[in-house]
């Protein structure tokens, strides 16, 4: 179980731009379910995200994971967390562009003591569900932005995290792809994993088992 | 985990790749740098080791005479009162000058044959022939430097013209042609006995141009030349003096050194800067990306080590491959003429070169440290910075 207490972010603090982003957000999100964060652009939800997935570091408050404040673990701690547990799909896509689609989804693996190339059955086995299987060997910058954001949901899959972290990731598909997302997290969700998301769409905001409603970086 | 560091390894290289423009802004600058640093360094490295070999076959001291301020011949009667110094084992005449041939000029050198001998350094150091003996007094025979034999096209038991000062064709028979051992010092040489030298110098009876002092075995020369000091109009040279001269001739000639390291150093410093504002964000968002993947700090440095120590030893090392080539092959042109502007060596004169250790260090030094700090440092704090801090920040 992920639970968040009292989190707070409030960037360049004491400085005449200081901005709370989240404000004093507690929640709790249980293993194998579909938690769901909305609200206007700008309430404050990526920055949550990110600070769940241990990349934003918060000004105050908790993040605990099956009872462990992970705040409190050095760097290195909080990285070998990530890289062990969790799949991350952005609002930006964030692919290499000099990268071939297949290189960007196996980038992840480098980081650990196993042979990236044995990923690659799992890799295109995903691309075909996704329907990109044909792009995979060309430099992501020929993809569209729907084909890139597969390949990034590729990537963020191609460990099988157990917590996967999700920012807008219907934003710049179609319809049909959009399905085929809400399908594969249900799948993933029945597969035993905790799939968090921010989004606006009504559709995918239906699977959820929970949604959290942000407004101006406090809970609504 | 050595299929982590072979992931990691793999991702270093692929970087080289994948920044295409800034691994061949790097190759180019340093290649050319190393190039133009590394000839000047083994060269000069090579001029030093010759100046070396030509101080070890000089005397201990040199007495010169001085008048005005300037050498002038002197006295052979000297040669009494020097021999009298305690520590003083032999004192032998010497007169030098130069001569023409040609437009070229060259190194005339009278040996007194009674220390001919006295065998010591490489100036006995013959490829063909013999040296002189004391029998060849008055004889005419010489023994010449490799590149005078080269350019005159002459061979042991050949003769050749010199014209002196006063423009006499004074006729000598070589009978000895010096080796490389000691190419600079030698190559423009001709060495004749004593009585030889002051007939084609015209030199005034009993004087020369400058006398030889050896100190006995367990004497140090700086404290037998100390008490040499109040002897009248002289002047005393060791060899400490001499190499400092030939060095400072050779070594630092007219600020091309300094220019040189300065033009690298110049170099190196636009390339950080560039290294610094180009890639500075493409890096800063990529080490935000792989740090969310859970690549660790040390890991972002690996990757980044790595690739610049690759790049930057691989450009030094072949710049200073070319350099030495440029230098030792090619006789480094352009560079050739500041940097024995004072020796009266053609063309065909080949350049001493000599690879140093310390010259490698220090180029691979100013090279691949600069590169390595430039590349570490900004990975290493953008990998410390929160991920999302470090994306951000690069996307602004």
């Amino acid at each position: 179980m992920i639970e968040v207490r009292n989190l707070t972010k409030i960037f360049n603090r004491g400085k005449f731009n200081e901005t709370v982003a989240v404000s004093d957000i507690s929640l709790k999100i249980k293993d194998k379910s579909i938690v769901a964060l909305t609200g206007p652009s700008g309430c404050g939800k990526t920055t949550l995200l990110s600070m769940m997935s241990l990349i934003l570091t918060p000004t105050s408050g908790e993040i605990l994971y099956d009872g462990d404040n992970l705040l409190s673990g050095s760097d290195n701690f909080k990285t070998n967390f990530r890289r062990m547990n969790f799949g991350f799909i952005f609002q930006h896509i964030n692919l290499l562009p000099q990268y071939t689609t297949i290189e960007n989804i196996l980038l992840p693996l480098y980081a650990f003591d196993a042979e990236p190339k044995e990923y690659e059955e799992r890799a295109y086995s995903w691309l075909k569900k996704l329907g990109i299987y044909d792009r995979a060997t060309h430099l992501v910058e020929q993809l569209s932005g729907g084909e890139q954001q597969r390949a990034a949901f590729v990537r963020a899959l191609i460990r099988e995290p157990k917590y996967i972290f999700a920012d807008e990731p219907t934003v710049f598909v179609d319809e049909e792809t959009s399905r085929i997302i809400y399908r594969i997290f249900m799948e993933l969700r029945e597969a035993g994993k905790t799939i968090v998301l921010s989004t606006h769409d009504p559709e995918l905001i239906k699977v959820a088992d929970e949604v959290y409603k942000i407004k101006r970086g406090s809970l609504a | 985990m050595m299929k982590k560091h072979r992931n990691l390894l793999n991702y270093s290289f692929d970087c080289l790749r994948r920044y295409r423009m800034r691994t061949a802004v790097i190759l180019i600058t340093f290649l050319i740098a190393t190039t133009m640093i590394s000839a000047v360094l083994f060269t000069k490295d090579g001029l030093e080791r010759e100046a070396e070999l030509s101080v070890d076959s000089s005397p201990d001291l040199t007495i010169q005479y001085i008048k005005a301020g300037r050498a002038e011949p002197i006295s052979t009667a000297y040669i009494d009162d020097i021999a009298k110094v305690e520590g003083v084992e032999r004192v032998l005449k010497r007169t030098w000058g130069y001569a023409g041939i040609g437009d070229k000029t060259y190194v005339v050198i009278g040996l007194d044959p009674t220390g001919l001998d006295y065998s010591r350094g490489v100036i006995t150091s013959l490829e063909s022939g013999r040296f002189l003996t004391p029998e060849d007094d008055g004889t005419g025979n010489v023994v010449v430097g490799k590149l005078i034999a080269g350019m005159l096209k002459v061979k042991v038991g050949d003769d050749m013209i010199l014209l002196s000062e006063s423009v006499d064709a004074n006729k000598f028979h070589v009978v000895g042609v010096f080796s490389d051992e000691s190419s600079i010092y030698t190559a423009d040489m001709i060495v004749m006995c004593l009585s030889d030298a002051n007939d084609f110098f015209k030199m005034p009876e009993g004087m020369v141009t400058d006398l030889c002092v050896y100190v006995e075995p367990d004497q140090i020369p700086n404290n037998v030349a100390a008490k040499m000091t109040s002897m009248p109009n002289v002047r005393i040279l060791d060899q400490d003096l001499l190499l400092r001269g030939y060095r400072a001739a050779y070594g630092a000639r007219g600020g091309i050194f300094t220019t040189l390291w300065t033009i690298l150093l110049v170099a190196i410093a636009l390339i950080a800067f560039s290294q610094a504002i180009v890639v500075g964000h493409e890096s800063k968002f990529e080490v935000g990306l792989l740090k969310t993947f859970g690549f660790s700090t040390l890991d972002i440095i690996e990757v980044r080590l790595v690739e610049s120590a690759v790049l930057g030893f691989f450009a030094s090392s072949l710049g200073m491959v070319i350099g030495f080539v440029y230098a030792a092959y090619f006789n480094a042109p352009a560079l050739v003429d500041i940097l024995l502007g004072w020796a009266f060596l053609p063309k065909e004169f080949h350049l001493p070169v000599l690879v140093s250790a310390t010259s490698v260090f220090s180029i691979y030094a100013v090279t691949v440290v600069p590169l390595l700090i430039t590349t570490v440092v900004p990975a290493w704090l953008n990998a410390i910075t929160d991920p999302e801090l470090a994306m951000r920040r690069a996307a602004a």
